[in-house]
């Protein structure tokens, strides 16, 4: 049966289904009892499951991320929440020499069975330190899983199983612009096999477009102008779980199209698209016909004035030419791509200070 | 000074199980860092006489003591340090990562200070879950200038989490005198967060840490809050490695002689001649049994990275 659903009130039902399902599931994080409720997303948890296992806590990420794997060493299970990944930066130490390691380091004895969800601020001035995505900081450290759920099902999915059936610690780094857009919802048991994997979002023959998190609503925009004109059919594929990259999805559709554009919302050097990439040519370089086109935050930190942020994310535009520029073999081409008004809209929708 | 024989036999044990490691060493057979436990044997052994087995403890990369003090595996830690894999890590781990989760020896860092906050999430689960669990966390003064130490203190004394922190005071830091650089007194530093903290000067008499370990888990099992002991030491050898670093330019020998004239397992001549013995045996069997082990095979290297 299908529903209707936004990306924030999806994970405001997991955060309630994972606690109603075992009571042993907490929720640790700064801020999670106070009015604004991470976002809405934390929202009534205290009230009916009450302060001991819905734990705002000091700022100290560093400590918490330690305080959730001891949770989860002796049998809870710790859902912890941060406003930015910005802030996840503090507790690397937790992660990339405690977290990630804990089951092997130990020859397999421990579990460490945790979400971490971390939210993109992006827009609206958020600045250098408020805007991060930072994926592939995390999904570089073998034992780390790293999950960008693009949708509310996705949110379902991901979020069900990773705190009822998963053994090990999850990140998933929500988008703050698809907090309050609308998805339909489907039960799909075939996904449900795989709540982590990747999923075709679009069927194309022209053009294979990997997007990640909300970068996979930019380019069904860039799809929907595409189709209105006629032109190239996109394949479009969000492979979710970034750490551990379905690379067979992904060639088997770059095998048919020949052709490649990943847009991510990290930055581009040591990212995404090069290990999608590497995916490709270490397959079969042969099937590529055109050269990839790689998308991605511009090579800086995020500048705050909206004039200069406008120009630092990638956008609907982007892909559109990414997307001329492969079928046709050149960017010369004189076809009307969307201008950057089309870009601005989503963000002169998105009002701050969150 | 009254010694317990039983708990002297302890210390004892792990005093020649480091002794063992010190002779084996330069052959290269045991290819993995030592921090030698010699000198604060005592501080494991008295502890965990306190605890029951299924309280939990956390370690650092000097845990030979609490590995075994807490009932860690002798045969399987000699295979760990050889790189086996019957070893409590399947040869993974070596000597700075030893575990033992059958007896609630729940891991040592390598990384100063970072398995007490992970101490504290134990005691606040064990709280939640209510199983009356105690946890204990071992690491020495110099983890107290980390700052994840100070959210940790906070975070225990916030939940008044079921916590014993453990706090081996040898002052040194590798090869730094804390004292020199740290602006702040272990225990009075914790008072500030309204932990109890208690002092021990005589770290190698292990019937007195005993005595007020028992007396610290008691006072947190029962519900009074994290707490901490503060236990005056001595590092007995070099931070990591089989040598001792005393003579010129290195620490005055005095030290070692002054400490030499406390410590039980020095001076308790005649226990030490009647018990050494059997736990040489003992020895000895671990030590064959980590050399007729494997090396872990090819399907080790890629297993256990991520949960399936």
């Amino acid at each position: 049966m299908a529903e209707t659903l936004s990306y924030g009130a999806a994970i405001h039902r997991a955060m309630h289904e994972a606690l109603g399902h075992s009571a042993d599931t907490v929720v640790v994080g700064q801020g999670v009892s106070d009015h604004t409720a991470i976002f809405g997303t934390t929202e009534g948890l205290r009230q009916r499951f009450g302060p001991r296992r819905v734990i705002d806590t000091a700022i100290a990420e560093d400590g918490t991320t330690g305080l959730a794997v001891g949770l989860a060493l002796n049998g809870v299970y710790p859902i912890q929440t941060h406003i930015r990944v910005d802030f996840l930066v503090l507790a690397m130490n937790q992660l990339v020499n405690l977290v990630a390691k804990y089951r092997y380091m130990y020859g397999g004895r421990f579990e460490l069975p945790m979400l971490i969800r971390a939210v993109v601020g992006r827009s609206w001035g958020q600045g250098p330190q408020h805007s991060q995505s930072l994926q592939a900081l995390f999904a570089h450290v073998p034992g780390l899983t790293v999950i960008l759920p693009s949708t509310a099902e996705e949110v379902l999915r991901s979020y069900r199983h990773a705190t009822r059936s998963h053994r090990g610690p999850v990140i998933s780094i929500e988008h703050r612009f698809l907090y309050d857009l609308d998805f339909e919802v489907t039960d799909d048991p075939e996904r449900d096999r795989a709540p982590f994997g990747g999923r075709v979002v679009e069927a194309g023959d022209d053009v294979t477009l990997v997007a990640t998190s909300y970068m996979v609503q930019e380019a069904q925009r860039a799809a929907r102008w595409l189709e209105a004109r006629g032109g190239p059919r996109c394949e479009i594929l969000d492979p979710h779980r970034v750490s551990d990259l379905d690379h067979e999805l992904i060639f088997e559709s770059v095998a048919r199209t020949g052709r490649l554009l990943v847009a991510d919302t990290d930055w581009v050097p040591y990212g995404l698209g090069a290990e999608v990439c590497r995916g490709v040519v270490t397959r079969d370089p042969g099937v590529l016909r055109q050269p990839v086109r790689l998308l991605g935050m511009a090579q800086a930190p995020c500048p705050t004035s909206h004039a200069l942020e406008d120009l630092y994310y990638p956008h609907m535009g982007d892909i559109v030419r990414g997307v001329y520029g492969l079928v046709l073999g050149t960017d010369d081409h004189g076809l009307e791509t969307p201008d950057a008004a089309a870009a601005k809209a989503l963000r002169k929708a998105f009002r701050g200070p969150f | 000074m009254e010694v317990s024989r039983s708990l002297f036999r302890q210390a004892l044990r792990i005093r020649l199980v480091e002794e063992r490691v010190r002779e084996i060493y330069p052959s290269d057979r045991i290819q993995s860092p030592v921090h030698l436990s010699n000198g604060q044997e005592a501080i494991s052994v008295g502890v965990c006489d306190a605890l029951a087995r299924s309280d939990l403890v956390f370690g650092t990369y000097r845990s030979h003591a609490l590995y075994l003090a807490k009932g860690g595996d002798l045969d399987r830690m000699f295979a760990e340090l050889y790189g086996r894999s019957t070893g409590c890590g399947g040869g993974k781990a070596g000597s700075m990562h030893l575990c033992a989760p059958e007896v609630g020896m729940m891991g040592a860092s390598a990384i100063v200070a970072t398995t007490i906050p992970h101490a504290v999430g134990a005691a606040l689960a064990a709280r939640i879950r209510g199983t009356g669990q105690v946890v204990a966390c071992f690491f020495g003064e110099g983890a107290t200038g980390e700052g994840v130490y100070h959210e940790s203190l906070n975070l225990a004394a916030v939940h008044q989490v079921p916590l014993l922190l453990v706090c081996e005071h040898n002052d040194l830091a590798i090869n730094t005198r804390v004292s020199e650089v740290h602006a702040f007194e272990v225990a009075a530093h914790a008072e500030v967060f309204g932990i109890p903290a208690t002092t021990l000067e005589r770290g190698s008499d292990v019937d007195f840490v005993a005595a007020a370990a028992h007396h610290e888990v008691e006072a947190t099992r029962a519900g009074s809050g994290p707490r901490l002991l503060q236990i005056r030491t001595f590092r007995a050898l070099q931070h990591v490695g089989p040598d001792a670093d005393f003579g010129p330019g290195l620490r005055p020998l005095r030290e070692l002689e002054d400490w030499e004239a406390t410590d039980p397992l020095t001076w308790r001549r005649d226990w030490v001649e009647a018990l050494t013995p059997e736990l040489e045996a003992e020895i000895d069997a671990a030590v064959a049994f980590a050399e007729a082990s494997p090396f872990p095979g090819a399907d080790a290297l890629l297993s256990d990275v991520v949960a399936p």
